[in-house]
């Protein structure tokens, strides 16, 4: 069958590590794109995170750089697990994640988490618990590059 | 013979972040040196922090989450993740 909406049999999910800057907005619209043609139409409701890196370290100085690690393969697989989990719980239509690894300068986005279903409430719940999660259940790691060049790596999150 | 009873047992053992900087390598084939085949078990023989590991540092099995006592075969794949910073 070439045209038409695609048969679902869960939430759509799109997820990405991005060793290179990406633009949000753009990301955004390629996003919809995609879910128009899988569904039809665009879900009725729908929430975006989108997090960049702050100009300044943990200690308040400032910040010329964040490097991102990760564990190639688990982040991914563990991004996916978490997606889906956050999906099936809140009934969620279609989730999209893009994390940024590498050195990711200030300004820079370093997350985006969309969430679209057929509900606001869904939607927002989705995308706060599923950005959540992925900030302690993926293995991600920082490090604060200083302006005078030194480096530590950061111990835990940022307060909600 | 303890020894005997690890003939051909190998186990990858990778670090991340903080840890492979603290001890200077990011991974390693490891033949368990006693019968306790555990991710405990390793962190101790390899000397890669005090015998009780630090809150906060996990461990992977498989590239999945498992814990300190979770039994280790030959060829698995043992990650240890020093706390988790991402978003």
């Amino acid at each position: 069958m070439a045209d038409g909406p695609l048969p679902l049999d869960g939430p759509l999910l799109a997820i990405a590590v991005e060793p290179a800057p990406f633009d949000p907005l753009q990301s955004l619209a390629a996003w919809h794109t995609k879910l128009a043609a899988a569904l039809g139409d665009l879900p009725a409701a729908e929430s975006h995170f989108i997090g960049r890196v702050r100009p300044t370290a943990a200690g308040g100085e400032a910040l010329s750089a964040l490097e991102l690690e990760h564990y190639p393969g688990m982040t991914e697989a563990q991004l996916h697990t978490l997606a889906s989990a956050a999906a099936a719980r809140h009934g969620a239509t279609a989730v999209l994640v893009r994390h940024r690894v590498g050195r990711v300068l200030p300004g820079e986005s370093i997350v985006l988490v969309a969430v679209a279903a057929s509900r606001r409430g869904p939607a927002l719940r989705c995308c706060q618990e599923l950005l959540e999660a992925l900030k302690h259940e993926a293995p991600f790691w920082k490090r604060e590059w200083l302006a005078a060049g030194s480096s530590s790596w950061v111990q835990g999150n940022t307060p909600l | 013979m303890a020894a005997s009873a690890q003939q051909g047992v190998c186990i990858q053992v990778r670090l991340f972040a903080s840890l492979r900087e603290a001890t200077g390598w990011s991974e390693q084939l490891v033949t368990p040196a006693t019968t306790a085949r555990t991710p405990l078990a390793l962190w101790q023989q390899l000397g890669l922090g005090p015998d009780e590991p630090p809150a906060g540092v996990r461990v992977a099995i498989n590239q999945r989450f498992a814990s300190w006592d979770a039994p280790l075969t030959d060829g698995d794949e043992l990650a240890f993740l020093p706390p988790i910073s991402g978003g």
